[in-house]
């Protein structure tokens, strides 16, 4: 009996051996490359000036393997080199490079996960710390280190995150610390579900950067504070975060010794078929890096963006607005309503310098206003429609520097989709951009072709027939097939600031070929 | 001895057998602010499929197909029932405006919101709209981005699964 048992044992043992091995098999595997090359060409027409090689080319390739709670992951960059304008180190433009950036492993269980080597990590809405990875703006502080996450009981989460940001193919000299405790109070104190959920979070975060000047009171460690609060029922939600950040002189903020703090509420409602949301944000001194030399979109240690509508156009890309970390205050409204076969949404952002620094409910002149209406009609099954008109107000002299003058513009804009058979389609947008300052008038017109589920071609032109009588021409394509994309295209790029998620690079004006390739995988 | 011996091999074959969700482990928020796990989410819903689409206010195209997909999702589940994840990538720019943007659409399945990006950087999404199809734990179609008549693509697909 012994020994059958024994055996039966063994052969137990050998099939869960063999089990084992084909779940191995079994796990998740995930990846990607990403390519965006350019080649450059000399144009005069808007002073265009291409690198001396003439090529620009950032590579991206990422692979990630998760075997039941074990992932593993790593990524390899290669700039050959950079393009323009992307913030990669001054010292490494125009170099050819390649790098294994980020490795990482990671274990995650139900009540702990825990991971070594490089992570991305956000606090609240990041305004106190946020460590994200964006290609396009050239924007990657993960940290390398540890990231601890505890799940003791139902209601609370713990984060402990410890470890060097990154800084493109190197480390910032800075050490970042950081706790994070997110508290859902309704089922701390009430057992069963409720009907309302308030939740709440505390986070600390401190940097420390070597200081090897003369001034003794000079602080190397800032220390940064956050608590919020939301409260989110059926139809309204409220949340609110406030964040303190001690004294911390530096280059961007022209080693002023105020202490930071920001002040965040979002209030939303909804009815029936209706939705409205509202948004306040006042900060003073809050650009926070994690290298005190650092400026631009180099090292950030939290998120500012810029609250404002997230413009999808031609024209209503050119006044932009970022948010102004050392002080401003100001706030945002939106408004969906659905009407069935139609969809009207309606959006208001201003933003005001600060009268008193360090006050941030003290108003001053205004940095920016951006007011808009979109009407978004669904004809039949054939025609389709946007209509919008946008307000803009945009201090040019404040958002992008330099002695201009503030400026005033109303822009039109209609995007009309035609689909022709079952699987073609024609879209046409027009747009329009007035405004008597600055280069006056804009005009633009794009038209796309698209044959599913494969292919896609477009032509666009963005006139300013205003002062310098430039057109801004593009044709491309691209071409889809399961998960990869690959898109071509020729023409002009217009000098001014790109921004993704609110946050911005100036981007010089550039003229050529673009190719861009992406490829996604997961078994 | 033997006793324990089995019963430490029974517990392992638990083990083994339990960890089916193949998924990293990464949370999502539902809009009503509970987090919930992605894996988990997508094991639970054993053979119908999961449609999981990556989305941002902000992105035009990502709007028109879940609008067009929206339009004709009471037809398509009566003809094959099929589950949708609108994942949302806005972050916190724009991540408070997801609920009452949903609500102004009048969208009829689950949407979720990936603040941080912890699942689109998980499952290596470069570009939104994104769209993937999982059965059984496994990918079994993908597609990024999107152009009208897509749609019609994606639910052939789900009809022959």
């Amino acid at each position: 009996m012994k020994k059958a048992l024994f055996t039966l044992g063994l052969g137990l043992g050998a099939s869960v051996a063999q089990a084992q091995l084909e779940q191995l098999a079994q796990g998740h595997l995930s990846g990607s490359f990403d390519s965006y090359t350019q080649y450059y060409r000399k144009d005069d027409k808007i002073l265009a000036v291409p690198p001396q090689d003439k090529i620009g080319s950032n590579n991206f390739f990422k692979l990630d393997y998760t075997y039941k709670q074990f992932s593993a992951g790593i990524q390899y960059e290669a700039y050959l080199p950079a393009v323009q304008g992307f913030p990669f180190l001054g010292t490494k433009q125009g170099r050819n490079e390649g790098k294994l950036v980020n490795r990482y492993f990671r274990y995650s269980g139900d009540k702990v996960s825990l991971q070594v080597g490089d992570f991305y990590e956000q606090f609240g809405s990041g305004l106190v710390f946020r460590s994200w990875e964006n290609r396009q703006i050239g924007i990657n502080n993960a940290l390398e280190g540890v990231n601890v996450q505890i799940q003791p009981t139902d209601f609370l989460k713990l984060k402990v995150v410890y470890g060097r940001p990154r800084e493109y193919f190197d480390y910032a000299d800075a050490t970042v610390r950081g706790a994070d405790a997110d508290i859902n109070l309704s089922r701390m104190f009430v057992k069963r579900p409720t009907a309302v959920n308030v939740t709440g979070g505390l986070s600390y975060v401190s940097r420390y950067q070597e200081y090897t000047g003369a001034d003794d009171k000079f602080p190397a460690t800032v220390n940064a504070y956050a608590a919020r609060l939301a409260i989110e029922g059926a139809n309204a939600s409220l949340g609110v975060e406030y964040v303190h950040k001690g004294q911390d002189p530096h280059v961007a903020n022209v080693f002023s010794d105020d202490n930071g703090k920001a002040l965040l509420i979002n209030g939303a409602y909804t009815a029936g078929k209706f939705g409205v949301n509202l948004t306040y944000r006042g900060i003073s001194n809050m650009d926070w890096r994690s290298d005190r030399n650092a400026e631009g979109t180099v090292l950030p240690m939290n998120y500012v963006p810029a609250l404002t509508k997230q413009h999808d156009y031609l024209t209503t890309n050119i006044y932009v607005y970022n948010a102004q970390v050392a002080g401003e205050t100001g706030g945002q409204l939106d408004v969906f309503v659905n009407l069935g076969s139609s969809k009207l949404s309606v959006n208001y952002s201003q933003y005001n310098a600060l009268k008193t620094p360090g006050s941030i409910f003290s108003p001053d002149s205004s940095f920016f206003k951006d007011g808009s209406i979109e009407w978004k009609k669904k004809w039949n099954s054939k025609w389709q429609s946007i209509l919008s008109y946008h307000y803009v107000f945009y201090n040019k002299h404040v958002i992008e520097g330099g002695n201009d003058k503030s400026i005033t513009s109303h822009i039109g804009l209609a995007n009309i989709l035609y689909k022709y058979a079952p699987r073609k389609s024609a879209r046409l947008e027009l747009q329009h951009l007035y405004t008597k300052e600055d280069r006056g008038n804009w005009a633009a017109a794009v038209t796309e072709f698209t044959f599913a589920p494969m292919l896609s071609v477009y032509a666009s032109d963005l006139y300013n027939y205003g002062t310098t009588k430039v057109h801004y021409y593009n044709i491309g394509g691209s071409i889809m097939k399961d998960a990869t994309r690959f898109s071509l295209a020729y023409g002009r790029q217009r000098a001014g600031l790109f921004c993704v998620g609110g946050v911005c690079r100036y981007v010089p004006a550039a003229s050529g070929l673009t190719a861009t390739l992406t490829i996604t995988f997961n078994n | 001895m033997k006793k324990m011996y089995a019963w430490l091999l029974g517990s392992f074959l638990c083990v083994a057998s339990y960890a089916q969700e193949n998924f990293p482990s990464v949370s999502v928020k539902t809009l009503g602010g509970q987090s919930v796990d992605f894996s988990k989410l997508v094991s639970g819903s054993g053979d119908t499929a999961v449609v999981v689409s990556f989305w941002a206010t902000w992105c035009v195209p990502c709007v028109t197909e879940l609008d067009n997909i929206n339009d004709v999702f009471a037809d398509w589940q009566k003809e094959k029932p099929f589950k949708l994840l609108a994942i949302s990538i806005d972050d916190a720019r724009t991540s408070q405006r997801v609920k009452t943007f949903v609500k102004g659409k009048g969208w009829g399945f689950d949407v979720l919101t990936d603040v941080n990006n912890d699942l689109k950087r998980a499952l290596n999404i470069n570009d939104v709209p994104h769209v993937l199809i999982i059965k059984n734990n496994k990918v079994v179609y993908q597609h990024t981005g999107y152009v009208a008549g897509n749609e019609d693509e994606l639910f052939t697909k789900i009809k022959t699964l």
